[in-house]
């Protein structure tokens, strides 16, 4: 059994989210309530992929929401919580989704293993940054050239470069993709440098800089709200692919040749019958999702039951390839730009 | 939607991921907040004791494995009675009588009128998922002396919870609506006595919201061990926050 963790977008979803699944006494509740809350396994669901097999799995939300961001104490506890939650229903690989990922790694909760009575067993989680990171490559790679960018000649910015999934990203498009120059965009210039060492390539520069530049640029940072850009000032056409969380990146830009792509979602080949992903705000909820929650089926599919993508900077070109072959295999696609790709098959 | 990157976000400031500093369980502000809390824990191991006993004139065939239970509780009581006097904190017993005499006097009338569903809600499922985990919370926080014998009583009383869950489970298909009428009656006393020592809870460094957290996750756990499905569960919990 796979299973996914995830939380609703905004308290006020939530509430409603909880009402219309008869969860009343929490859906009447003031955010102290929320804080107070359990997690809920709220969803049973049943995927077959293309070759017909047949999976179960479960989706629990942690009744985390990022109103609680500034509550330390609370967050942590939600994620525990939730992790214990689905151990205990013997669930053997459990993605963590949305911003469950996040504050495990921000906050340091490794050193939480202990849960009640409950010792967690790390093997039984993932983050599924390795499928993401996949996800996103594959997404510039099919998606440039459908609005004339040849990424052989491309600057590719990737803002976040550091990170899990931004160091990954840029590993496949230095090594598979072959993209013209990578800019290398993070907040500290330390680990940068490490990185551009590793990839034996890559300018560093800063998000103001990178930006004009870029043919296309990755997001895999949360986007600063302060942030103001002037689209005037970037390239046409340009390809933003929005990988962070949460993806708000459309908010920021718009205009003619500029394409914004949300990142690390992929879709499956046939509807699944579930409601969660409607709280995502997927366009199309039966079959889409983030790439994170789909890496847990694909292990399940694959039986693959280890912590496949655990920790800081660990995903491989290898580990890609193999996640990367189970995506294809078991039944997903990645999300791309819709109009342009009816337009290539015409 | 809030990011990492808004103002208002938590910054972890122990890169080992703990919570903080230990309470200075000197102070005297600690050890007048600690007066009332070890009383109702000692109250409430006491108070287990009879119920259970009382229980098993309900059920004379059970009465073995009942006083079995009831002597485990004596036996924590004396152990929170120690952590008391390790601290030099003498238990205001007089306040835990009161704080307990909504929740013992349902349960005596329960008794009285021979529901036996009742008498274990209140004590196998709601007294002890209480007990459970207010002393979850109370082991992160406690001083060491005291940790050490928390944590021993935790593991005893998940078997008690069991016990209630059992037979609940067993009975389910006739004791169903009792069940819930018991809920919606105590259900609230449960609420009303953790917000009565929420601040003495706090100077113990032990939140309100997490204790509550702590009750609703364990009281989950065993209503669905007892076999109701989750929107019952959520009609059930809904007592507890209106």
């Amino acid at each position: 059994m796979f299973g996914l963790i995830g939380h609703s977008t905004s308290f006020e979803d939530a509430r409603r989210k909880a009402m219309e699944l008869g969860y009343d006494h929490i859906a009447k509740g003031d955010l102290d309530v929320w804080c107070s809350a359990p997690p809920q396994l709220v969803e049973h669901v049943n995927i077959t992929n293309p070759s017909g097999k047949s999976i179960e799995g479960a989706y629990i939300d942690s009744c985390f929401v990022p109103e609680m961001l500034s509550r330390f104490k609370t967050a942590r506890r939600k994620v525990l919580n939730a992790m214990e939650l689905a151990q205990k229903k013997g669930i053997n690989i459990t993605a963590l989704g949305g911003f469950t990922s996040i504050i495990f790694e921000n906050f340091n909760l490794l050193s939480n293993q202990q849960v009640r009575n409950t010792t967690l067993e790390w093997e039984r989680f993932t983050t599924g940054n390795t499928h993401t990171a996949w996800v996103i490559a594959r997404q510039l790679e099919i998606n440039a050239p459908l609005i004339g960018i040849d990424l052989k000649q491309a600057k590719v910015a990737v803002v976040g470069a550091t990170g899990d999934i931004g160091s990954a990203v840029c590993r496949w498009l230095s090594n598979r993709t072959g993209v013209g120059e990578l800019l290398l965009v993070a907040r500290q210039k330390q680990p940068l440098v490490e990185l551009q060492k590793d990839l034996g390539g890559g300018r560093i520069l800063s998000l103001e800089e990178a930006l004009p530049e870029a043919d296309a640029v990755v997001w895999v940072a949360s986007m600063p709200r302060t942030l103001e850009i002037n689209s005037s000032k970037l390239r046409q056409p340009c390809l933003m692919i929005d990988g962070g969380y949460p993806k708000n990146l459309d908010e920021k830009f718009s205009g003619e040749g500029l394409h914004v792509l949300k990142g690390g979602i992929v879709e499956f080949f046939h509807d699944i019958g579930w409601n969660m992903m409607a709280l995502a705000e997927m366009e199309k909820p039966q079959r889409q999702m983030f790439a994170c929650f789909a890496e847990a089926m694909l292990l399940e599919f694959e039986n693959c039951h280890t912590n496949f993508s655990w920790g800081r900077n660990n995903i491989t070109l290898e580990k890609m390839d193999f996640i990367g072959e189970a995506s294809v295999r078991n039944g997903f696609t990645t999300l791309n730009l819709r109009s342009f790709l009816q337009a290539a098959v015409a | 939607m809030p990011t990492l990157e808004s103002k208002d976000v938590a910054v972890l400031d122990r890169p080992d991921g703990s919570l903080g500093d230990l309470p200075d369980f000197t102070s005297d502000l600690y050890k007048d907040a600690y007066s009332r809390i070890n009383a109702i824990v000692i109250e409430g191991e006491q108070e287990a004791h009879n119920n259970y006993v009382d229980i098993a004139t309900l059920t004379p065939e059970k009465e073995e494995e009942l006083v079995k239970l009831a002597r485990m509780e004596l036996k924590h009581m004396r152990g929170f009675t120690a952590c008391g006097k390790n601290l030099g904190v003498k238990a205001d017993m007089a306040f835990a009588k009161e704080f307990f005499a909504p929740l013992h006097n349902n349960f005596q009338k329960a008794l009285s009128e021979g529901n036996l569903t009742t008498c274990l809600l209140i004590q196998a499922i709601l007294i002890e998922a209480f007990a459970i985990s207010a002393y979850h919370v109370y082991i992160r926080v406690a001083d060491p002396f005291a940790k050490k014998i928390t944590e021993g009583v935790v593991q005893d009383e998940y078997l008690h919870l069991n016990y209630g869950q059992e037979w609940l489970k067993a009975n389910l298909d006739t004791c169903k609506e009792e069940l819930m009428t018991a809920n919606k009656a105590n259900l609230p006393l449960i609420r009303s006595m953790l917000d009565q020592v929420a601040d003495d809870a706090s100077i113990l460094h032990m939140d309100k919201e997490e204790l509550m957290e702590e009750f609703m996750i364990a009281y989950q756990d065993s209503l669905t061990e007892i076999g109701l499905d989750n929107r019952e569960i959520a009609r059930m919990a809904l007592a507890a926050v209106v």
